[in-house]
């Protein structure tokens, strides 16, 4: 980690947490709207005391959890299976195309109908969002193998399951991690919209809750919470993607 | 004194009518690489192939190996036809296919690993892949990558891991292609250092007509449309090779020779 | 032109589309909770005559029309700019990567706190959606920009500004629309969702109402739309993005 560029970077939160701080308290802006870092802090602290933040964390990362595992499972089965035969690739391209681009959470409605309001659909809506990105990272991964090692391989006598394991299963970490990791961005949201929209807990259920009774300051506090998370989670898989990329030279 | 004939041995390496064809991409129709080739190679001499881009050297050199089915025609290894890959021989490739998540022992340990032979342990191979690490001059960087090679290098991690499970027959395509002029020279040398010390069948395929000449015992001059061998050449240049054998006289006509062909 | 790969795109799509229809014919699923492909369209058929839908439409195309452009507008200069300046770039780095990090839909409650539910709120939603990507790939662009080309524009005693008109523009150029692209079904997803959280109007606002009347094929007829929108307008990028890719490499 490049110590010149990280200083400056705390430093300028450091400043803006200040700027932000002055400009409530002399009143430049109004603190309806974006509250005061010292007020949230506060919220924060109650919250946790109370253990109102860990219960909405606790469901929030649960449903994730399940979410987001499913889509792995699921993701990188379907990823390989498109990638080592292309009748399954062709097969499932035009319905990942479809799920990659059209706006998924405007089938939540629908989701409700299946599932009722509650953690069923915002498991539901956390898997659908992530799973093509994994499924997709997987089968490029894949399909991206170096068939020069593939041959190599073969030269010395290699099995097809040979070719599995020790070529084409460590060639695609790398792909496959990226995607792992982007997927986590999108499975966050998905938690956090579908709790937004119709959860009794969670932390999209209190950024909504707060939101409608105008609570700035309670609102804001969830949100960062929200952004922590998502943060931690993505330099967390970055991490591990970086342990496991020791071998790659970018 | 009993009247029995001398025998030739029989070839290691015998290509009988090799016809090899690829399809064009786009159903453009067939590409004919390799047209009916007659090949005799015997057991440990250093066979280099030379020709011009096209001419069909890699495709013959694949067959041998086992990894490109021929249209027609056969290959055999000690009389028995091949057309699979084999522990009889092994491939050093000329963008060294090595693979990059292993370090350089895990790489020379893969062809091992994949043909498990019998009776060795994980510990044996390990061992066994150190002793030919240091054989290709780099012991000390047994648990680098490859990314953190220079060229020359990684092609000694891929000569080590073909020797390593000690092949009847030595397959090289253009394996110093990718590498500079002057790393190519110093690999060739340190080829036939290698090469002395068992004196394996060996096949290599180049472009350059001075290494073909510099490495070999016979050279296999092949033109293009259709691949085909125009000439074979016995090389009698003393062993060692040195760079006072690239000057000597008979170097200069084998020279002139394969150029004619060209 | 038939290969085997739209064969089998297209039999399966097909296969899906039978057995959409035919399952609930066959009672194997309820058509309230699934819909066939024929109520849909007839759905939709029925739709597209109304003047509310028509309304709607205008609604959210605005919205998302003006949110766009302005995050283009303000993305690529902000972009670009931080990408040429590092010291800039280290100092707004972390809030950026922060926002980056973030759902951007997270950011919905508070949008509406600000700005209300009406037209306004969407129209920053689409801005904040589209914005980042377009910002982040803007600077990435000017980032990625061979620095052997600045060093022989240097040469021919190129000022700054022609620098960065002549060679960092053109070449971050192929950069800045792959942002759009992504910037676009962002934004268009946010207008969609913002709508369907709070509003008086759009498409994503008639989603909401289908879906609490049970009317599954007005549903997903609209939903539909929106996907066919997104999918039309990212494909014309795209092609854009291929006719610059060609003609600049």
């Amino acid at each position: 980690m490049k110590t010149a560029p990280a200083l400056i970077g705390i430093t300028s939160f450091a400043v803006i947490l200040l700027v932000w701080e002055s400009a409530v308290r002399f009143g430049w802006i109004n603190p309806f709207f974006v509250s005061e870092p010292s007020a949230i802090a506060l919220s924060l602290s109650r919250a946790a005391r109370s253990g109102e933040l860990w219960h909405n964390v606790t469901v929030s990362l649960r449903e994730f959890a399940i979410g987001y595992g499913l889509s792995v499972v699921i993701g990188v089965l379907a990823g390989a299976l498109a990638g080592r035969f292309r009748t399954v690739e062709y097969a499932l391209d035009p319905f990942l195309w479809f799920l990659y681009s059209a706006p998924l959470i405007a089938f939540y409605p629908i989701f409700v109908l299946w599932f009722g309001l509650g953690v069923p659909t915002v498991i539901a809506m956390t898997f659908l969002l992530s799973v093509t990105q994994i499924a997709t990272s997987t089968l490029k991964g894949i399909q991206s193998v170096n068939p020069g090692l593939l041959r190599a391989a073969r030269s010395f006598g290699a099995t097809d399951r040979d070719l599995l394991w020790k070529v084409v299963l460590p060639a695609t970490v790398p792909m496959m991690t990226a995607g792992l990791r982007l997927g986590i961005g999108r499975a966050l949201m998905g938690v956090v919209v579908g709790e937004l929209f119709g959860a009794t807990a969670g932390l999209g259920y209190s950024i909504s809750y707060y939101g409608a009774l105008l609570k700035t300051t309670d609102m804001i506090a969830s949100l960062i919470v929200v952004v922590v998370l998502g943060v931690l989670c993505t330099q967390g898989l970055t991490a591990v993607e970086e342990r496991f990329d020791s071998w790659r030279t970018f | 004194m009993d009247a029995r004939t001398v025998v030739e041995p029989a070839p290691h390496i015998q290509v009988e009518s090799l016809t090899v064809v690829y399809e064009k991409p786009k159903a453009a129709g067939t590409l004919i690489a390799v047209s009916n080739v007659n090949l005799d190679i015997a057991r440990g001499t250093f066979v280099t192939i030379v020709g011009p881009s096209g001419c069909g050297k890699s495709s013959l050199l694949l067959s041998i190996a086992g990894l490109v089915k021929p249209a027609s025609g056969c290959v055999r290894v000690n009389g028995k036809p091949v057309s699979a890959p084999g522990r009889d021989r092994a491939v050093v490739f000329q963008d060294f296919a090595l693979m990059p998540w292993r370090t350089v022992i895990d790489n020379v340990r893969f062809g091992l690993e994949l043909q498990r032979p019998r009776g060795l342990t994980g510990g044996d191979l390990t061992e066994r892949a150190c002793r030919y690490v240091e054989l290709v001059g780099l012991k000390g960087f047994e648990h680098y990558h490859p990314h953190q090679l220079s060229g020359g290098m990684r092609q000694r991690v891929g000569i080590a891991r073909a020797l390593a499970v000690d092949p009847e027959i030595l397959l090289l395509d253009e394996p110093f292609g990718s590498l500079d002029a002057q790393t190519r020279d110093e690999m060739g040398s340190e080829l036939l250092a290698i090469w002395e010390r068992n004196k394996k069948t060996a096949l290599f395929v180049t472009h350059g007509i001075d290494e073909a000449i510099f490495l070999a015992d016979q050279i296999v001059v092949m033109a293009r449309d259709p691949g085909r061998i125009t000439k074979i050449i016995s090389v009698d240049l003393p062993r060692p090779r040195t760079v006072e054998t690239t000057d000597s006289k008979r170097f200069i006509e084998y020279r002139r020779q394969i150029r004619e062909c060209l | 032109m038939f290969n085997y790969r739209t064969l089998v795109s297209t039999i399966t799509v097909m296969a899906f589309l039978a057995v959409w229809e035919f399952a609930p014919r066959a009672g194997i699923v309820d058509a309230t909770f699934t819909s066939q492909p024929t109520r849909v369209v007839a759905a939709g058929l029925e739709i597209i005559r109304t003047a509310g839908f028509l309304h709607d439409v205008s609604v959210s195309l605005s919205e998302f029309a003006l949110g766009f452009t302005l995050a283009i507008a303000v993305g690529v200069p902000l972009g670009l700019v931080l990408g040429r300046f590092p010291v800039l770039r280290y100092v707004l780095d972390p809030p950026i990567m922060a926002i980056y990090a973030t759902p951007h839909l997270a950011l919905l409650p508070i949008i509406v706190v600000w700005l209300g539910i009406g037209m306004q709120s969407k129209i920053a939603v689409a801005f904040v959606s589209g914005v980042i990507p377009i910002l982040v790939n803007a600077m990435a662009g000017v980032r990625g920009v061979d620095g052997s080309w600045i060093v022989a524009a240097r040469s021919f005693s190129a000022r700054e500004w022609d620098v960065f008109v002549k060679v960092i523009l053109p070449a971050s150029l192929p950069s800045v629309i792959l942002g759009i692209r992504l910037g676009l079904s962002r934004a268009v997803l946010g207008v969609v969702v913002a709508e369907m959280y709070q509003s008086q109007a759009g498409v994503g606002n008639e989603i909401m109402r289908y879906g609490s009347e049970f009317r599954t094929d007005y549903l997903l007829f609209d939903v539909l739309l929106v996907s066919l929108f997104g999918l039309t307008a990212t494909s014309a990028v795209r092609a854009l993005e291929e006719r610059l890719w060609t003609s600049g490499e």
